[in-house]
């Protein structure tokens, strides 16, 4: 097995917007879990009864294979975007929101006595205590869900999309190995770029962390 | 969508649809064979790995780094690039599982050696005991709830993704997700779907219930 | 999905009138020609070419895309988007404009019990046929049959020479195609219905892709659903049983295109093209990609160069 330079160097503009388009993917589901898993993790946090079934039931969304929830995706959104986005989001929850309530349990209750002491409002101490104190759990998960969605965008070649994941249809295809390796390689490249981001980011967001270290 | 869910009743409850080779009760058992031996492979390799990281503290940056990047392996490239390299077989889909349970199994169980309490340890050798002896009457069984998350999880993992078997022309559950996404036949496609969720929902339960079995003692 | 299906009906409704009476031209006035302009269609906006997935599928969308840019008009293609089974779907949802299809597997999926053999009257038996939105341009001279194959020493050993024989032999052979062939006519269901074949198991596999060919060189199947410009055929000495009763119909390629997209210069362009191309020219594109492994996007845009459609 072989690999064909001389493909490569005749594909950059493809493996470029074929990069781009499995990077847009990814983020875009990471996005939407968020969007999704803050107010239902605030919800579990708050009101236990719900925690469990809110868990449980997104444990059971990432038990159902990712091809199949492409596919039944289908007479909803159709042979698009939104179709792979939908489906990747809905694997991003399982992390998203049990990271986020894991986050929000951590937080010491007696910073929140403190909070509500100082006659701050609960919105509020959600937003500028709570939220901020728990950001290391809750961005674990988020490298996590997007280390996975980067992983899981080529499924979505099955249904005519998954950036990075055409390279694999077609090498399989035509039982050619070149587009296949560099397509592993560049998600896997991908994945640790966007990991290495995500760390600086944090570092970025919890400035109180640094001061510790 | 209703419509969807009567006919998935229809579906699962014929007679004809769980007998022959493209019965139900063939292509569960298929299934099952590829997922178990997958994640016996996967703890056989992961297992140890984490054992040897967490006792001795040596090469754990390199390996849980690279446990996360096996994390970012595509399952759809990895099987196509060992069919390409090694022609039509079973073992592209037992490569793919593998490398996608492997990470899970090795994380946890360093995650669970590093969470025993260090005076524990330093306890037990200052009773004598010898290195191995600690790792396997100490840390191991203090490290067992996390291992068996791990185990769990890669499970879970594995039965999902065992689906891609019938992509490469093999069977499993995964049959009836790629046949009605070729036929358009949405009814055998979430009969699949969900019977792969309640065959990991289900194995789930079971490794859950064989731990609180194992850890009955501690909780007395 | 209610509300997409919902959206599809009143689209549907919208252009029913005017795609009627564009049929009935399509047919008094062509003998093998496609649907004449039922007005309103404009490739202004940019025409997006979906493909099914296998290799000359690709071909012939990025040989469309070619002729297209040439008249001007922007193209985008998708490819490998799946079967028909999904594709048209799609095409219908307007996630796709054009699709580069066959005479009679899609008469076969849209009516499964029109008889119509000849490619003049399959023409109009699509046009019929068609959803109101979708129409069919004039055919090209290339077809493109499935088949059914069988290896030399197969045929030998079981007296194979026509579809016919197979059922001599039911219960006992093993078939393999790609999935949505257990459920087409021209497949397990025809087979059966036409021929009286019953096989001993029918593998999934993949649409003349590297799956069915490895099996059938394996010997883990004795049958194999192939193409007819497969090169793949003749270099492994396979032979194709012959059809006597006439089960695998006309497969003249021919372009499916939305209503909306549809204006005079697609049709010139997409007519110019069929012209020229024919099957034996089409057999060398789909070899060129297959076994000299270049991209189906560049053997396409060097066939339209070579002769003057681009």
């Amino acid at each position: 097995m072989s690999i064909d330079w001389s493909w490569i160097s005749g594909h950059t503009d493809d493996l470029t917007s074929l990069t781009v388009s499995h990077l847009q993917a990814a983020l875009s589901a990471v996005f939407f879990g968020l969007l999704i898993s803050l107010p239902l993790a605030v919800v579990a946090h708050r009101i236990r009864p719900l925690r469990g079934f809110l868990l449980g039931f997104s444990n059971v969304l990432f038990t159902i294979p990712s091809i199949a929830i492409f596919v039944l995706l289908l007479p909803v959104s159709g042979l698009t975007r939104t179709t792979t986005v939908i489906g990747l989001t809905v694997y991003t929850l399982v992390v998203l929101l049990r990271n986020t309530v894991e986050g929000l349990d951590s937080v010491p209750a007696k910073t929140k006595e403190a909070a509500k002491a100082m006659g701050t409002r609960p919105l509020r101490t959600l937003l500028t205590v709570e939220l901020p104190l728990a950001l290391p759990v809750i961005m674990a998960g988020v490298r996590i869900a997007t280390v996975m969605s980067i992983s899981l965008v080529s499924v979505a070649t099955y249904i005519g999309d998954g950036g990075l994941g055409q390279l694999f249809t077609d090498g399989f295809q035509r039982d050619f190995p070149t587009p296949v390796i560099v397509g592993v390689v560049l998600t896997l490249l991908l994945a640790v770029v966007a990991d290495a981001l995500l760390v600086a980011l944090q570092y970025v967001l919890t400035p109180w962390r640094r001061r510790r270290a | 969508m209703y419509e969807l869910f009567k006919n998935l009743g229809t579906w699962l409850t014929s007679g004809s649809q769980w007998t022959g080779t493209d019965g139900i009760a063939h292509r569960l058992a298929e299934h099952l064979q590829y997922s178990l031996l997958a994640t016996l492979v996967a703890a056989a390799i992961g297992l140890p790995l984490g054992l040897l990281i967490g006792h001795t503290g040596k090469g754990a940056f390199v390996a849980i780094n690279l446990a996360s990047f096996g994390r970012a392996l595509p399952t759809v490239g990895l099987v196509v690039l060992v069919f390409l390299a090694g022609g039509l077989s079973m073992l592209p889909v037992y490569v793919a599982l593998v490398a996608l349970a492997v990470p899970a199994i090795v994380t946890n169980t360093y995650a669970g050696m590093t969470a025993v309490d260090p005076d524990v340890k330093d306890a037990a050798r200052g009773q004598g005991m010898r290195g191995h002896q600690v790792l396997f009457q100490v840390e191991l069984p203090l490290a067992l709830p996390l291992i068996m998350t791990g185990l769990r999880l890669a499970l879970i993992q594995v039965v999902a993704t065992a689906t891609i078997a019938a992509y490469v022309s093999f069977g499993g559950l995964g049959r009836y997700v790629f046949d009605g996404l070729a036929q358009r036949d949405l009814v055998q496609v979430l009969g699949g779907a969900v019977l792969v969720a309640v065959v990991a929902v289900a194995l789930d339960l079971l490794l859950s219930g064989l731990q609180r079995f194992l850890f009955r003692h501690r909780t007395a | 999905m209610n509300r997409r299906t919902l959206l599809g009906a009143l689209a549907g409704a919208a252009v029913t009138v005017p795609a009627l009476s564009a049929c009935s031209s399509g047919i008094t006035s062509l003998d093998g020609g496609g649907t004449t302009s039922g007005g309103g269609g404009s490739s202004k906006g940019g025409i997006t070419i979906g493909t099914a997935n296998f290799t000359e599928n690709q071909v012939l969308g990025y040989l469309y895309a070619a002729v297209l840019k040439k008249a001007g008009v922007k193209v985008k293609v998708r490819p490998n988007l799946g079967t028909r089974e999904i594709v048209i779907p799609a095409l219908k949802a307007g996630d796709i404009d054009l699709l580069p299809e066959y005479q009679g597997a899609l008469l076969n999926y849209l009516a499964p019990k029109d008889a119509s053999a000849e490619p003049g009257t399959m023409q109009n038996a699509l046009t019929l046929a068609l959803p109101a939105g979708l129409q069919v341009l004039p055919y090209s001279q290339a077809a493109d049959s499935d088949c059914f194959a069988v290896t030399r020493a197969t045929a030998r050993k079981y007296g194979l020479v026509t579809l016919a024989d197979l059922a001599k032999q039911n219960g006992k052979l093993v078939i393999g195609a790609a999935p949505e062939v257990k459920k087409r006519r021209v497949g397990a269901v025809g087979l059966k219905d036409v021929y009286g074949v019953e096989f001993k198991e029918f593998k999934s596999l993949d649409s003349d892709g590297p799956l069915v060919k490895g099996a059938m060189k394996k010997g883990d199947v004795d049958v194999a659903n192939l193409f007819t410009t497969d090169t793949d055929i003749a270099a492994n000495g396979w032979v194709i049983l012959t059809d006597p009763k006439n089960l695998i119909p006309s497969q003249h390629i021919v372009p499916l295109i939305a209503d909306r997209k549809a204006d005079d210069t697609v049709r010139k362009a997409l007519a110019r093209l069929g012209n020229t191309l024919t099957t034996a020219q089409l057999t060398e594109l789909n070899s060129q990609v297959d076994n000299d492994k270049k991209d189906p996007e560049d053997v396409a845009d060097a066939y339209a160069k070579q002769h003057g459609l681009a």
